[in-house]
């Protein structure tokens, strides 16, 4: 039973820890500008990506983006990425107001939880 | 549905064949069987014969004036022909013909790719991968011209050649290898031909052009283009032996001349084959020694581990898992057999993108032929084949993991429809199955599998539903290959996660993107041969 506490100690420690980050990453996504925006998504092009653990990532990033920026900003997003074609258009549906609305939608804030429930990875 | 009058004809199959008239092709092959009682096999020798001439390229890899390289694609026409033989004892009777007739319409489009990737020449790759039509239409703006006819004969890149005799057999099976990983066609084909005339050589030249075949792989498709093979040298080293037996080996000149100069083929990709050649070298220095079953199989804490690095992880934790498994002591085909049902995971629960399914089911495929050659044949390099084929599967994971995933292509759940499907009786569920398998609807198709499973220890009529539904889709050989795979490693498996690679096999078969959505080669078929079904 001690292992069982021990374990369930860390894990609190580790989700205090990821719910700080989130705080500093919500904090830096609602003051960054659409420019600042696309230059993080465009780090997630198969030819700009450090690997599939990255990338893997963009869906969690894409829940937050719908949480946390206002409509305007997910349009001038989504706007950005479609003038660029076919090669972005997995980027482009993700941002654009169908998927949105899923999100904001399915998004549970659980009763007693501090953060919703996003994806973690 | 007839497309000509007067006697079907050899030489009108070989003359449609050559001129990309696909459908009349088709009809007159159908006709040559159902009409001139010409035996099924003399007419599938025939088709290869017409096609051998000009499935050859000069590489795989084209150079454009800017200096970059493009890929061309591998011959396809006779993995349709490997599929068609090998579905053909599976759904027996006129049915087991329906997979020959998807063979023989692919044929016509399959010839000439290196014409075809620069819309010089009518077929598949031409029409649909290049829409070619619209960079150089013709005359008629309704007509795609490069759906055939052909305008011109296809080209000849490389020409029959003698077999090559003398020597010792180890001494020319020696060096037919080294010429195949050379590069070096005409000596690489002319000792397989003088190889394969002696029966008494046969079983050692199917181990060493499977061997050739297999260590030829790509280390990444990850932003190479198409600078790899996507297991093409084994899928056609398969192909040859497993059609050489059909036909008889004295009647496969053709099916030679079809496959092994193009094993010698530029660009050769012999990476991979290093780097595990070296590992195991390091690792388990005994490996050849290794046998095929162990009495330790994976267990089912093993089985998770080895999906976790197969599907999440990076190439170093599929080579140190898989390591980890032979150093306790696992056997070949235990270890085999978990890669397959662990790559059973990423079909069923991540595969979304009709499109994404390509390359990872060219890794299950070649890695059917890995698990073959590991049951069929005696090679002190087997161990490496395992390593070699979870490789290629984590590579196809990693390389679509690659690209955001498209919320567009959201596939809903299946355990959203297991009421439905639960609800269904026992008796009615397979014509459901066949239904929803043929409106390509995954998730209703995938929760029926899961029910029928569940509920009855029955699988034959399964496997038969499922693969008489798939092949139903023309102008792919992909289908019926992957419906081969699935078969044989479903029956050769033996972990207790075996059902996973039926749920994979039927969420492929109803998810996969189809090249047309029309059933025109089944329903000549069904014309011809009388069975139900006909549209």
């Amino acid at each position: 039973m001690n292992t069982l506490d021990e374990i369930w100690r860390v894990r609190n420690a580790a989700a205090t820890t990821l719910g700080l980050i989130e705080d500093q990453m919500e904090r830096a996504v609602r003051a960054a500008s659409v420019d600042d925006l696309v230059a993080l998504i465009e780090g997630f092009s198969p030819a700009r990506s450090s690997g599939t653990e990255w990338t893997r990532t963009f869906e969690p990033l894409v829940e937050r983006l719908w949480t946390w920026c206002d409509d305007a900003t997910m349009a001038a997003l989504a706007d950005v990425f479609r003038a660029r074609g076919m090669p972005w258009m997995g980027v482009t549906n993700a941002l654009s107001v169908p998927n949105g609305t899923t999100i904001r939608a399915d998004i549970r804030h659980p009763a007693g939880a501090r953060l919703p429930a996003f994806t973690l990875i | 549905m007839v497309l000509f009058q007067g006697p079907a004809t050899v030489g009108r199959l070989h003359e449609e064949i050559q001129s990309v008239r696909y459908k009349e092709a088709t009809d007159t092959f159908c006709r040559l069987v159902t009409e001139e009682d010409r035996p099924l096999k003399s007419m599938i020798k025939e088709a290869i014969a017409a096609a051998a001439p000009y499935v050859q390229v000069p590489s795989h890899l084209m150079r454009l004036p800017t200096g970059e390289m493009r890929g061309v694609n591998y011959d396809h026409t006779i993995l349709g022909w490997r599929g068609a033989i090998s579905l053909m004892r599976e759904l027996g009777d006129n049915r087991g013909v329906l997979p020959s007739v998807q063979a023989m319409w692919y044929v016509p489009q399959g010839l000439n790719v290196w014409e075809q990737v620069i819309c010089e020449f009518p077929g598949h790759y031409a029409r649909d991968g290049e829409q070619c039509n619209r960079k150089f239409p013709g005359p008629d703006e309704h007509v795609n011209r490069f759906d055939g006819p052909a305008w011109a004969p296809p080209k000849i890149y490389f020409e029959d050649h003698a077999p090559i005799l003398g020597g010792s057999v180890d001494e020319r099976l020696d060096r037919m290898s080294w010429a195949i990983a050379e590069g070096e066609k005409a000596e690489a084909y002319g000792l397989f031909l003088g190889l394969a005339q002696d029966p008494a050589n046969r079983r050692r030249l199917k181990d060493a052009i499977l061997f050739s075949g297999i260590i030829d792989l790509q280390d990444t498709i990850i932003n190479r283009g198409g600078y790899q093979n996507i297991g093409h040298k084994a899928l056609r080293a398969r192909a040859l032996v497993d059609i050489a037996d059909y036909l008889g080996w004295d009647q496969s000149h053709e099916l030679m001349y079809t496959v092994v100069p193009d094993l010698a083929c530029s660009p050769h990709l012999h990476g991979l084959w290093s780097e595990i050649a070296n590992i195991c070298r390091m690792e388990i220095p005994d490996h050849a020694n290794i046998p095929k079953r162990s009495a330790k199989p994976l267990t089912e804490r093993e089985l998770d581990i080895l999906t976790e690095a197969l599907v999440w992880g990076g190439p170093a934790e599929v080579n140190s898992t898989i390591m980890s498994f032979f150093k306790r002591g696992a056997g070949i085909l235990d270890i085999g057999d978990g890669v397959m049902v662990a790559f059973q995971k990423y079909l069923i629960d991540v595969l979304e993108h009709p499109n994404a399914f390509l390359h990872p089911t060219h890794a299950l495929d070649t890695m059917n032929v890995i698990m073959t050659w590991c049951r069929d044949f005696d090679n002190p390099h087997q161990v490496k084949g395992i390593f070699m084929g979870a490789r290629f599967m984590n590579d196809t994971v990693r390389s679509n993991a690659m690209m955001p995933r498209d919320p567009a292509s959201r596939l809903e759940s299946r355990s959203k429809y297991r009421g439905w499907a639960d609800g269904i009786a026992l008796d009615r569920i397979l014509p459901v199955l066949k239904e929803h398998l043929l409106a390509q609807d995954a998730p209703r198709s995938c929760a029926l599998v899961d029910s029928y499973l569940d509920r009855t220890t029955e699988r034959h009529t399964l496997l038969d539903t499922i693969t008489y539904a798939a092949c139903h889709w023309q102008n792919d050989p992909h289908v019926m290959r992957n419906c081969s795979s699935s078969l044989e490693e479903y029956r050769a498996n033996r972990t207790s996660r075996k059902d996973d690679i039926i749920r994979g096999y039927a969420k492929h078969q109803a998810r996969y993107i189809k090249r047309a959505l029309t059933h025109d080669c089944f329903n000549l078929y069904a014309g011809h041969f009388k069975v139900e079904g006909h549209a």
